[in-house]
């Protein structure tokens, strides 16, 4: 059992995610992965949860995805965004297949791994400062347009979730899908 | 140069993982080519890490972190054997996208005049309707209507619609809203398309010379 040094901390920021998430892939770091695991598996959780996910599957899923986090850590590359976003694309990745498996046990294979793909020519960093942008933007879009951008994220079915939501006709949900990320866009204009 | 991107909402849902598995591997194969929406994509992924970050945290079994701790150093599980892939000779310089690894490919089957289709099967969803197309040059396609949404990425050589011209790298997007007449390019234009609904043949009905 590793020694938990961070219990009590205050909750790391950006920079510290990246760093420890750094750590458990050239360190094999245990001690940092304790840390991340304290840091993301109950946001993991909630995630899945908001996705309409029962408790004991969360539970399990979470724990699959924080078991890939230590294997694939290797695949994380801080120069092409933060400890959150490869988190999100974890997370993404395991509902998807978890979603595959409850249709069909005997299913094969995945589809190819991001990171094994040709390396992006025009990536995005993005820094501490920058996250707090982000999460400012989020903030500040209209409470519909954050509902649409929240839906489309959690939800398993966001456009039937989101017609639902805000009462729309489900042909009218592309074009305010359409207009709350260009809100989105504008605001993170220079993020890149 | 890259004219046709995914929409807006089709490269949102990719990010986030609601995108059908076979318009997916389509979305990855433009991607893949397109520095823009790499950028783009990067951005929602960064995205959905601050919404990961802003939600309570919900906690975890007491003995969660114990249970991780013991499988570290489990085995990692073998990957699928390689799937099987049919040799369809390409034009030289042209690779499958990437996106395509782990997928079976069929041989090329004549489905009518200037006209020649590979089944693309995912193993991991084997249901999803996903093909390679090869079409003559000036060939001319028509379009029947369907149900849902088709996306036709193209690899090599080109064809234009009436609307717009497609050439490699750029990706196509209709539904049933759409309606155009593609015709090829004269050096024809082999293309990757998946279609929304189970199995069927191609959407393509009837040929002629353009």
């Amino acid at each position: 059992m590793p020694r938990v040094t961070t219990l009590g901390a205050p909750d790391p920021d950006a920079a510290a995610l990246a760093a420890m998430l750094t750590q458990v892939s050239e360190a094999r770091d245990r001690d940092a992965y304790a840390a991340l695991f304290k840091h993301f598996a109950p946001k993991v959780k909630a995630y899945l949860r908001r996705g309409g996910m029962e408790a004991g599957e969360a539970e399990e899923l979470t724990q699959e995805v924080m078991l890939t986090l230590w294997r694939k850590a290797g695949y994380f590359d801080p120069a092409r965004g933060g400890a959150a976003a490869w988190v999100f694309t974890i997370v993404r990745n395991a509902r998807i297949d978890a979603a595959r498996r409850q249709r069909d046990v005997k299913l094969m294979g995945a589809p190819p791994e991001e990171a094994d793909l040709a390396p992006s020519a025009e990536t995005i960093s993005l820094n501490a400062e920058c996250q707090a942008r982000l999460r400012g933007a989020l903030n500040s879009l209209n409470p519909e347009q954050k509902q649409i951008v929240q839906l489309s994220f959690f939800s398993d079915t966001p456009h039937a979730a989101i017609a639902s939501a805000l009462n729309l006709p489900l042909g009218t949900v592309k074009s305010r899908i359409r207009l709350a990320m260009a809100k989105l866009r504008l605001m993170l204009e220079g993020l890149s | 140069m890259i004219s046709h991107h995914p929409s807006p909402e089709t490269l949102l849902a990719h990010a986030t993982g609601t995108l059908a598995a076979g318009h997916a591997v389509v979305v990855a194969a433009h991607v893949q080519g397109c520095s823009q929406c790499q950028a783009e994509q990067a951005r929602l992924e960064a995205v959905g890490g601050a919404m990961l970050e802003g939600l309570a945290p919900e906690p975890l079994a007491a003995e969660a972190f114990a249970r991780v701790l013991a499988r570290l150093d489990d085995p990692v599980p073998e990957p699928p054997p390689p799937p099987r892939r049919a040799d369809l000779a390409l034009p030289k310089g042209l690779d499958l996208p990437a996106a395509l690894h782990g997928a079976e490919i069929g041989n090329w089957f004549w489905i009518g005049r200037g006209l020649r289709y590979s089944r693309v099967r995912l193993p991991w969803a084997p249901e999803q309707n996903v093909m390679l197309l090869k079409v003559a040059g000036g060939r001319k396609v028509l379009h029947h209507s369907h149900g849902g949404m088709e996306l036709t990425q193209v690899l090599w050589g080109g064809f234009h619609d009436g609307i717009g011209q497609y050439g490699a790298g750029d990706i196509g997007e209709a539904d049933e809203t759409t309606t155009h007449q593609p015709i090829a390019d004269p050096e024809g234009c082999i293309c990757l398309a998946s279609l929304e609904g189970g199995l069927r043949l191609p959407w393509f009905t009837r040929l002629r010379a353009g």
